[in-house]
């Protein structure tokens, strides 16, 4: 008897689902009836990995101390995050990208083509990109040129011609360096954390040659090329974005490097520590003052036409720049982010709150 | 003769020495398959279950009017949203007279959870009488404070390069000492959604959206999957096309799981825009991967009914289609379900698809409906494997507890299901 | 009277055919799905995959010996040579799936041995169920156990013998994939070497052999397609991992066949190239459909090859 009822029940979840044939074409019709535009009650965020901490933090505490439903953040990459929100204006595209770096020309223009004209850039606070190392090996000293020499693709011979790069250990660059073989860990190129390494370490390192700094004058692509593009040996893995993995695998492993933001050292301070670049520790002063050579600003990116259709906008940008998150002592300091100076976040509140519109200069 | 005999015995023990290494190679492998099961739950369970206690901070909260509800109104909705930092602000220097300086009482300050504001709110929202009155309530302690207690900080390292320094350590000995500090049962794992603060945050949100995900995937791979087994096993004619249906199923079995996951990106979000995140998505793809499961052990089970009881209707004048519905079918259900339990267990710990369809978000809202962007339990532990924080290693660990506890009683039921109903014929 | 008795009687069971037809033809719709699925899957591959080799020329991306997907995402950006060479995905796929091979074959084989020609029923109903809980565990938790346990502990011994073994290497998650495989291939073979007909056995046994003589002379040569059979399946699903690979094999394409050394996958590569980036027309993009398109082919072709020789060791004992 019981079977009977059992197979009833089944029979009639059978004939509701089974009757318009093919589930999906029933399915269909759910998200239309959402769909109308301006339909999400969320703020939906995506971009960065390195400022993924500290978005979701404020999302959180947004979320609980507004009436504001919880903002959603994926963390896709800098660049990923903005190729998604160039991608349109609408409720299936993003509010709010994260960066670790500028946004380039080249994205203002596709934002553009896809009919974002205004942007409103948010300056948060800096990070520093650290080369870290397990506790367990000593701490390596190390120059933007010996980086650069380690790191990359094609270098300089003494003829001042370019060959493949032969480096497979450290101490073959510097002996003072450890007699190790080069194994660095590093982000993809998605990722913002690996643009703004490219571009200061590695175009750091490259510049500091004469002959470089020439080329950059009579021939721009050829240099570009030289100084930003990372060995594919083997010597430099890409290891993802899940950072925290990769402190783990650090710890696994003490001969190898990893590149990562400074929040995730900040974490780990007592079994990862930072290389000293060109004699400057990384550590939250020298980089907040700019000493440190690695180090870069962080922005959000808003779109002006979603202010007023996704609810909260305007007042999770508040909070973000609030003294209480990104303030000196604020949460998100706790989790990593270097501050901006007082002065300097009451300038982009003022910015933020006339909703001033990106420029790029 | 006696020779003969000698060499025989010798080969006779050869042979015998064989045949027990050959059952002890048996015996080993199966110990170390199962000894290696052992390892992992042991090296698991050990890190993981730590998570299900939580360090809690006692505190004497002054529930102040004036700062909480000047207006006296005692609206839930206002008195959620009010700022409760300050009096966990005042209840620490009460507690601690001597720390003086601005900064000493900040970090005082970070040794509960940031999250601990937010308890308070949760409950002045829920019993608005508490305004006005001073009440003992055990706050989360911070994540930091948590793994000292848990000991899971190592205090050997110098001063500087600890997350926690001296003074902290002597606050929290002082609250020790005083019984102030205590390790209790971790509730809030298991109510609540994702936070950026291990301390604060929950599998339920990640469960939730595991529950709709398998809600759609049943209600579309079950039906779906017993119906196919039924025309294959009962109706059909051998030909072409049942041909065609059978290899095709076969092969859909041994299809990876990411396949499925590219599917659902290109068709369902990319030809139909279904949205993206939710369990809708996420529950269509696991359908149509549980799909084969459901219809290999569903044919199985038809095929066991035997042919007598189909037969017996017939020939009291039953159509075929009334003989399959009212007798062959029920009497095979319960291997039916046993198949759909079977390949339910295995879409909820399905992980890769999910991450094709965008499932993997950081999300602290539990869904409410199918069209919720969520994450599912599978997802939330890759998720937090990537955490920087200390604290969700063990949440990790912990949140695998669940998912195998989950999966394991499902795995029960199904063997329940038909120990219970089985019938030999 | 009788007559309209009649009548209405015939109309009934036309109304009940036209029912029952109805019923069956929703039956043979359902039917359809898994046709359905199978042409979506191939379909939707195949497309995007298209797209890529009108970027990417098809014999570069199937003899290609260099895997950098790093092209520009922007126009100012120096990417890299952005190479699609699908070989040491390839390579790396199959070093792992050997890797978890070797650990899984003797391991699943022996315990099915065990278990269907030695263990006494009891045993066997406790140790069955154990070993498909193995099954039943999701590769996510693999996968954590064996980037945060197992490759430290694999790190750790090879540096103690003198190995410099890569903390991503793919002996770690070809171990543990081999762990994933023993109950499949044990409960694959255990109904195979079931299945093998009584009267071979008795007739070795009768004529004085051990167990074990009969085990590896008789009832293993006549299991012999079906073993067959169910290796390859287990080696399909080893291709097809993604979890555990993505988790603790790491994203290094070098064309190796090191256990020690650290490679990536085809799986890996897809979730890499569709997680951080989910542009519909990039050339990484569309490259994740290619690899999935190969992976689809070569799991499928297992499969097949395995269903054939299953069939075919059925026919010869059935």
């Amino acid at each position: 008897m019981k079977l009977q009822t059992i197979t009833a029940s089944v029979f009639t979840m059978v004939l509701i689902a089974c009757s318009p044939s093919a589930p999906p074409a029933a399915k269909e019709e759910a998200p239309a009836a959402i769909a109308p535009a301006s339909g999400r009650d969320h703020i939906k965020i995506v971009g960065s990995s390195t400022l993924y901490p500290f978005a979701t933090t404020v999302a959180e505490n947004f979320g609980r101390t507004t009436s504001f439903k919880t903002p959603v953040v994926e963390s896709t990459g800098s660049g990923g995050g903005l190729k998604l929100f160039c991608a349109g204006t609408g409720e299936q595209h993003p509010d709010i990208t994260n960066a670790s770096r500028r946004i380039k020309s080249s994205e203002v223009e596709r934002c553009a083509e896809n009919g974002i004209s205004e942007i409103i850039e948010v300056k948060i606070g800096y990070d520093g990109i650290v080369l870290a190392n397990s506790r367990k090996s000593p701490k390596m000293n190390i120059t933007l040129q010996e980086l650069f020499l380690a790191l990359a693709k094609d270098i300089l011979d003494a003829e001042n011609t370019l060959k493949p790069n032969p480096y497979d250990k450290w101490s073959q660059i510097n002996p003072d360096l450890p007699d190790i073989r080069i194994e660095v860990m590093g982000p993809p190129p998605t990722s913002g954390t690996r643009d703004a390494f490219v571009e200061l370490a590695m175009e750091g390192g490259c510049k500091t040659f004469d002959w470089v700094k020439a080329l950059k004058k009579t021939d721009k692509p050829a240099y570009k090329s030289l100084c930003h593009t990372i060995r594919e040996d083997g010597a430099y893995i890409e290891a993802g974005e899940n950072d925290n993995l990769l402190v783990q695998k650090l710890n696994a492993n003490p001969k190898a490097f990893g590149i990562f933001g400074y929040s995730f050292l900040d974490q780990n301070f007592d079994s990862i520590q930072g290389s000293s670049i060109n004699s400057v520790d990384a550590e939250l002063e020298n980089i907040a003052d700019g000493s440190y050579p690695v180090s870069r600003s962080l922005y959000f990116y808003v779109k002006k036409a979603h202010i007023g259709q996704t609810p909260g906008i305007q007042e999770y940008i508040t909070e973000f720049l609030s003294e209480k998150a990104s303030g000196e002592e604020g949460y998100l300091v706790d989790r990593g982010l270097i501050p901006m100076h007082e002065d300097e976040r009451g300038q982009w509140k003022e910015k933020v709150k006339n909703l001033a519109i990106l420029s790029l200069e | 003769m006696p020779e003969h005999s000698l060499t025989s015995s010798a080969q006779l023990k050869a042979r015998h020495g064989r045949e027990t290494r050959f059952r002890w190679m048996g015996r080993i492998a199966i110990l170390l398959s199962l000894g290696f099961l052992v390892f992992m739950f042991v090296a698991i369970g050990m890190r993981g279950s730590s998570a299900f206690s939580q360090t809690r901070i006692l505190l004497q909260i002054n529930f102040d009017e004036q700062i909480l509800d000047p207006q006296a109104k005692r609206d839930p909705a206002q008195l959620a949203l009010a700022n409760y930092k300050p009096l966990i602000t005042k209840a620490l220097k009460q507690l601690f007279p001597e720390v003086t300086k601005r900064r000493d009482q900040r970090r005082l300050g970070r040794l509960l959870s940031n999250g601990a504001a937010f308890e308070l709110a949760d409950m002045a929202a829920k019993d608005p009488q508490l305004i006005g009155t001073t009440r003992d309530i055990w706050l989360t302690a911070s994540a930091d404070v948590d793994m000292l207690i848990k000991g899971k900080v190592d205090l050997g390292v110098e001063e500087n390069l600890r997350r926690l320094k001296d003074t902290e350590l002597s606050w929290i000995r002082k609250l020790q000492d005083n019984g102030h500090i205590k390790k209790k049962f971790n509730s809030a794992f298991f109510t609540k959604g994702d936070s950026r603060e291990p301390e604060m945050s929950g599998i339920f949100g990640a469960m939730v959206g595991s529950f709709f995900s398998l809600l759609v995937c049943f209600v579309i791979a079950f039906p779906m999957g017993v119906l196919t087994a039924i025309y294959l096993e009962e109706f059909a004619k051998k030909s072409f096309i049942t041909n065609i249906i059978e290899v095709n199923i076969n092969n859909l079995a041994a299809v990876p799981s990411i396949v499925f996951g590219l599917l659902g990106l290109s068709i369902f979000l990319g030809v139909m825009n279904l949205p993206r995140s939710t369990p809708l998505v996420g529950g269509l793809v696991l359908a149509l991967m549980t799909l084969p499961t459901i219809i290999i052990a569903s044919r199985a089970a038809l095929r066991s009914v035997p042919n007598t009881l189909r037969e017996a209707a017939l020939g009291l004048g039953a159509s075929k289609v009334q003989t399959t519905f009212h007798h062959t079918v029920p009497a095979a259900m319960p291997g039916m379900l046993t198949g759909a339990v079977i390949g339910m267990a295995g879409a909820l710990g399905e992980t890769a698809p999910l991450l094709m369809i965008g499932m993997v978000a950081f999300i602290v809202d539990v869904p409410q409906g199918i069209t919720d962007i969520a994450t599912s339990l599978p997802v939330q532990i890759f998720l937090w494997a990537d955490s920087p924080e200390k604290g969700f290693v063990e949440r990790t660990s912990a949140a695998i507890l669940v998912l195998l506890a989950f999966l394991i009683a499902m795995n029960l039921t199904a063997v329940i299901l038909r120990k219970k109903f089985e019938k030999k014929w | 009277m009788k007559q309209s008795h009649d009548l209405t009687l015939r109309r009934s069971g036309r109304i009940a055919k036209i029912k029952e037809q109805t019923i069956i033809a929703g039956l043979v719709v359902c039917s359809m799905i898994a046709i359905l699925v199978t042409i979506g899957i191939v379909a939707s591959l195949a497309f995007e995959a298209f797209l890529f080799f009108q970027k990417v020329p098809i014999s570069s991306f199937l003899f290609g010996l260099e895997w950098s997907p790093q092209t520009a995402i922007r126009a100012d950006q120096v990417g890299a040579s952005g190479k699609f060479g699908v070989l040491p995905l390839l390579s790396g796929t199959l070093l792992i799936s050997t890797i978890a091979m070797v650990v899984a074959t003797p391991l699943g084989l022996f315990s099915a041995i065990y278990l269907s020609q030695y263990a006494e029923t009891r045993t066997r109903d406790w140790i069955k169920p154990m070993l498909e809980l193995l099954t039943g565990i999701p590769t996510v938790v693999y996968g954590f156990f064996a980037a945060l346990v197992v490759a430290p502990i694999i790190r750790n011994t090879g540096s103690g013998f003198g190995f410099d073994i890569s903390s991503e290497s793919a002996l770690a998650a070809g171990l543990m994939m081999g762990i994933m495989l023993i109950p499949f291939i044990s409960s694959l073979s255990d109904d195979v070497l079931s299945s093998v007909p009584k009267t071979l056995s008795d007739a070795s046994l009768g004529l004085g052999a051990t167990k074990a003589e009969t085990i590896t002379k008789v009832v293993i040569p006549a299991a012999i397609p079906g073993i067959a059979g169910s290796l390859l399946l287990a080696i399909s699903r080893a291709i097809g991992e993604t979890m555990i690979v993505v988790m603790a094999a790491g994203l290094s394409a070098n064309l190796s066949l090191n256990p020690f050394d650290a490679v990536t996958t085809m799986t890996v590569q897809i979730v890499t190239l569709l997680t951080g980036d989910q542009e519909f027309d990039s050339a990484k993009t569309l490259a994740a459909f290619a690899i999935a398109l190969l992976l689809f082919i070569l799991t499928m072709g297992l499969n097949m090859i395995a269903l054939k020789v299953f069939n075919k060791y059925r026919t010869i004992y059935a």
